[in-house]
């Protein structure tokens, strides 16, 4: 118990000592898990939505839909309720294809005509204001949040005015504006948002000659059993007759309400496993910047008698201890995002639910193994090392690259002191130029999202609209996230490369260098790295579209992100470089020989 | 530059640390003229202001107050990158830490200044190799300081410092680090620069070291309290006059 409190007081000691990093590798692990979590959360989260609100609305097991309104189609929908398996059913009912007008905009709509009395099956759930009466309408809150519709706003259904008197989720119908049926004539439906309104109200509809569908909403006493009942039983198919009807089933609505996920997940599964790389590169610098301290304080803590396994735990614990904290930051930001993510249309409940235990694992795991494999060489090292070789904090001592020395010897005071610096630790060069790949390989499969053409559902905007926002949203969000670690690793990357080359700063400013070429040395050390990692970034994010046929952004775009990630890069650089080229030359090299 | 002007001259040359009861006084009013071709030797116990001293005149530290002249030109007012170009051609700086580059070998830490003063890298190259000879280092040329003992190590650092002939030699504790016979080493090649002709202020607690100058300055909490000619200084082996020998 003593030598775990110990171990505690010593990471808590040092977190507080260098809360700068401790924050830089919470932000980098946290981003990582957030997004892999609501990643893996979207196709089981989007059914558990759907359940909740299938639960709450008594969603209907199946909804079987013809074209018309005529006595033979309503009859024959009417003699399913005597289906076998059936056991309560609503309907038959009449939907008709219409327009929606609200606050100058105008909407598909497709307006249900619905008894003023809950039914036994699909009882819409009132989110907002009141049921349907007569002269009132009720719009489903996908559509509602679409049209920016509110209860109270007045709207204009067919040419005629009409105040919303309320708003409501249900489970017979997938989330706006992805809702399947089958439209006037017995094509698709358009993705219309469906609006609630009391029979006498559609009569106006019907006099109209508005394209109508008639449906009915049946539950099963085997729900899984609803894909068994079709036209290929006999019972079924008696009934039936010859009249057309199709059949949804609650799992094809559950299938359905993904479809708005089909682009989206990808991105979020792919970009967390970047962001994850990006996570790993930022820990892993955080660990390289940190190894001569990490040995100088393993010296210490042998010098007093610790054992390896105590020296090991301690250094290991600042790591998994912020890396389990991170994870549960994630899981909770993810928690917080999930409506958002998983139900952008809100067309369905969207009470709080965590991630499953499956996503809680995996994250853990990551999250665990980006401190591990980060953490474990320098530990290792740190470990290892004789005590009085850790104490003069001379363990990790630059490699000699004479080739690159020579090389740089040719070129400019200022590329001669960057590749120098290159030449000290190329692996965090390398590791710099990986960030920088990863960050503009987001960044360029952005772009090419927003060079598409905008193609969708034939006759539904609205849901192409909304699909394609969904996308750009979430690419948009990752991107940022994206930009953001990569933005904390360069900030680390410079301010360790110019902490650890600050001595040998110091004596080229005693031999002639000015505080300028050891700015420009130090930036160059950064931006030489850049840019071959953004040119490898931008054919990387090509890749994934080249499978199919995309529109390529304009070579502009693409340039402009290169140069934007050099400037990015430069102004990171500039400061700390700048600081280090201000410190006076004697205060250095005076804490050198100390 | 002649014998008998100043090279590196102080007026009222003052460092301060701290402000109110806290206030240290590290130099202290100091004046001082460096004739050209002359060692300097300042000496005095741990932390009197020697190397304060050293730093300010180098321009590696700014003066509190005072002025100080370096080849005829007010250096304690020049920027920083003004300051930095002054450095590359007239003053050289040997540490008692060495700071060698640690990743570049013995020939690559020499060349470092010139290449810094927009040399060539071939010009730079046979000036290392020129002055690494003169040190008696030419066969360690190739190897990284890591591999070198301390003498050697001081003696590539008296190489790189003098990469750019500068007018002025600045030694901080040189022999600081060093056993005897690396001491001795060291003193034989500033005693070659000062029969050279080289121009070195060196800062010393050892007095066998600061024997070996021409003029001898003690210096106590941050002002000279004694300043000594030294008379018939080379006509004797240096080795006898230090007592390093036995």
């Amino acid at each position: 118990m003593g030598r775990i409190l110990l171990v505690l007081r010593l990471v808590l000691a040092d977190v507080r000592r260098h809360p700068g990093q401790a924050g830089t590798l919470l932000i980098a692990i946290t981003a990582a898990t957030a997004t892999l979590a609501l990643g893996l959360s979207l196709s089981g989260g989007t059914e558990a939505l759907y359940r909740q609100t299938r639960d709450a609305t008594a969603g209907p097991d199946m909804v079987a839909l013809s074209p018309g309104a005529d006595r033979k189609t309503v009859t024959t929908l009417k003699s399913l309720e005597r289906a076998p398996g059936v056991i309560a059913h609503s309907g038959p009912y009449r939907q008709y294809y219409t327009k929606l007008t609200a606050h100058g905009s105008t909407g598909a709509a497709v307006v249900h005509a619905t008894g003023t009395a809950p039914a036994r099956v699909d009882r819409p759930l009132v989110t907002s204001g009141t049921w349907v009466r007569p002269g009132g309408a009720v719009l489903e809150r996908g559509f509602a949040g679409a049209m920016g519709v509110e209860v109270g706003d007045r709207v204009t259904i067919a040419g005629r005015p009409m105040p919303v008197v309320g708003i409501a989720v249900t489970a017979a119908r997938a989330v706006y504006p992805w809702g399947l049926g089958i439209g006037p004539g017995g094509g698709p439906s358009d993705g219309g948002g469906v609006v609630w309104l009391a029979e006498p109200d559609t009569r106006a509809l019907a006099a109209s000659d508005a394209p109508v569908t008639s449906f009915i909403n049946l539950k099963l006493r085997d729900p899984a059993t609803v894909e068994e009942a079709n036209r290929h039983d006999p019972a079924w198919a008696s009934l039936l007759g010859d009249t057309w009807v199709s059949t949804r089933s609650w799992q094809d609505i559950a299938r359905q309400d993904f479809v708005i996920f089909r682009d989206t997940q990808p991105i979020l599964v792919v970009g967390s496993w970047l962001l994850g790389f990006l996570a790993i590169g930022g820990v892993a610098t955080l660990a390289a910047g940190r190894a001569v301290k990490q040995a100088r304080r393993a010296g210490l803590l042998k010098a007093v008698g610790a054992t390896p396994g105590l020296i090991a735990a301690v250094l290991l614990a600042e790591y998994l201890t912020l890396a389990l904290l991170a994870n549960a930051l994630g899981l909770t930001i993810a928690r917080l995002a999930a409506p958002a993510v998983l139900n952008p249309s809100a067309s369905l409940l969207s009470a709080p639910a965590g991630p499953s235990g499956d996503t809680v694992f995996f994250t853990t795991v990551v999250a665990v193994a980006v401190a591990l494999l980060t953490t474990c060489g320098p530990t290792v090292r740190a470990v290892r090392t004789a005590t009085v070789t850790a104490l003069a904090g001379t363990a990790r001592r630059p490699r000699r690259r004479p080739w690159l020395n020579g090389l740089s010897a040719l070129l400019p005071i200022p590329l001669l002191l960057g590749l120098r610096l290159i030449a000290r630790r190329p692996g965090r060069a390398f590791l710099h130029g990986c960030n920088i790949a990863i960050t503009l390989m987001v960044a360029t499969a952005l772009l090419i999202m927003y060079a598409q053409p905008v193609e969708g559902y034939p006759g539904s905007p609205m849901a192409t609209a909304a699909r394609i926002a969904q996308e750009r949203h979430i690419l948009l969000a990752v991107t940022v996230t994206a930009l953001v670690l990569a933005l904390v690793n360069t900030a680390t990357i410079t301010w360790t490369t110019a902490l650890e080359a600050r001595p040998t700063m110091a004596v080229a400013r005693t031999l002639g260098a000015t505080p300028g070429q050891i700015t420009a040395g130090l930036s160059t050390a950064q931006l030489l790295p850049t840019l071959p990692g953004a040119l490898a970034g931008i054919p990387l994010g090509i890749l994934p579209f080249s499978a199919g046929e995309v529109t390529a952004p304009p070579a502009w775009w693409l340039l402009a992100a290169v140069l934007a990630s050099l400037l990015a890069t430069a102004a990171l650089t500039a400061l700390p470089a700048r600081l280090a080229a201000r410190r006076t030359v004697a205060r250095t090299l005076g804490a050198e020989a100390s | 530059m002649n014998d008998f002007g100043a090279v590196l001259r102080a007026r009222g040359l003052s460092k301060s640390h701290g402000e109110g009861q806290s206030l240290v006084r590290a130099v202290d009013e100091v004046q001082l003229d460096v004739p050209a071709g002359r060692t300097l030797a300042v000496t005095g116990p741990s932390g009197c202001g020697k190397s304060t001293l050293l730093h300010l005149l180098g321009g590696l530290e700014r003066p509190t107050a005072g002025e100080v002249w370096l080849a005829g030109e007010r250096i304690d007012r020049l920027s920083e990158r003004a300051l930095a170009r002054l450095r590359r051609r007239t003053v050289g700086f040997v540490f008692q830490s060495f700071h060698l580059v640690e990743e570049l070998s013995a020939a690559e830490n020499v060349e470092l200044p010139a290449l810094l003063a927009g040399r060539s890298r071939r010009a730079a190259r046979r000036r290392a190799a020129l002055l690494l000879e003169q040190m008696g280092l030419a066969d360690r040329a190739r190897h990284l300081p890591g591999e070198l003992s301390g003498g050697q190590r001081q003696r590539v650092a008296i190489a790189r410092a003098m990469a750019n002939e500068p007018l002025v030699l600045l030694a901080d504790e040189p022999t600081g680090n060093l056993d005897t016979a690396a001491t001795l080493d060291v003193l034989r090649l500033f005693e070659e620069l000062r029969a050279g002709g080289q121009t070195v202020v060196l800062v010393t607690h050892d007095q066998r070291v600061a024997a070996t100058a021409d003029r001898l300055v003690s210096m106590r909490d941050g002002v000279f309290v004694d300043d000594t000619w030294m008379a018939g200084r080379g006509s004797g082996r240096l080795a006898d006059l230090v007592g390093l020998e036995d």
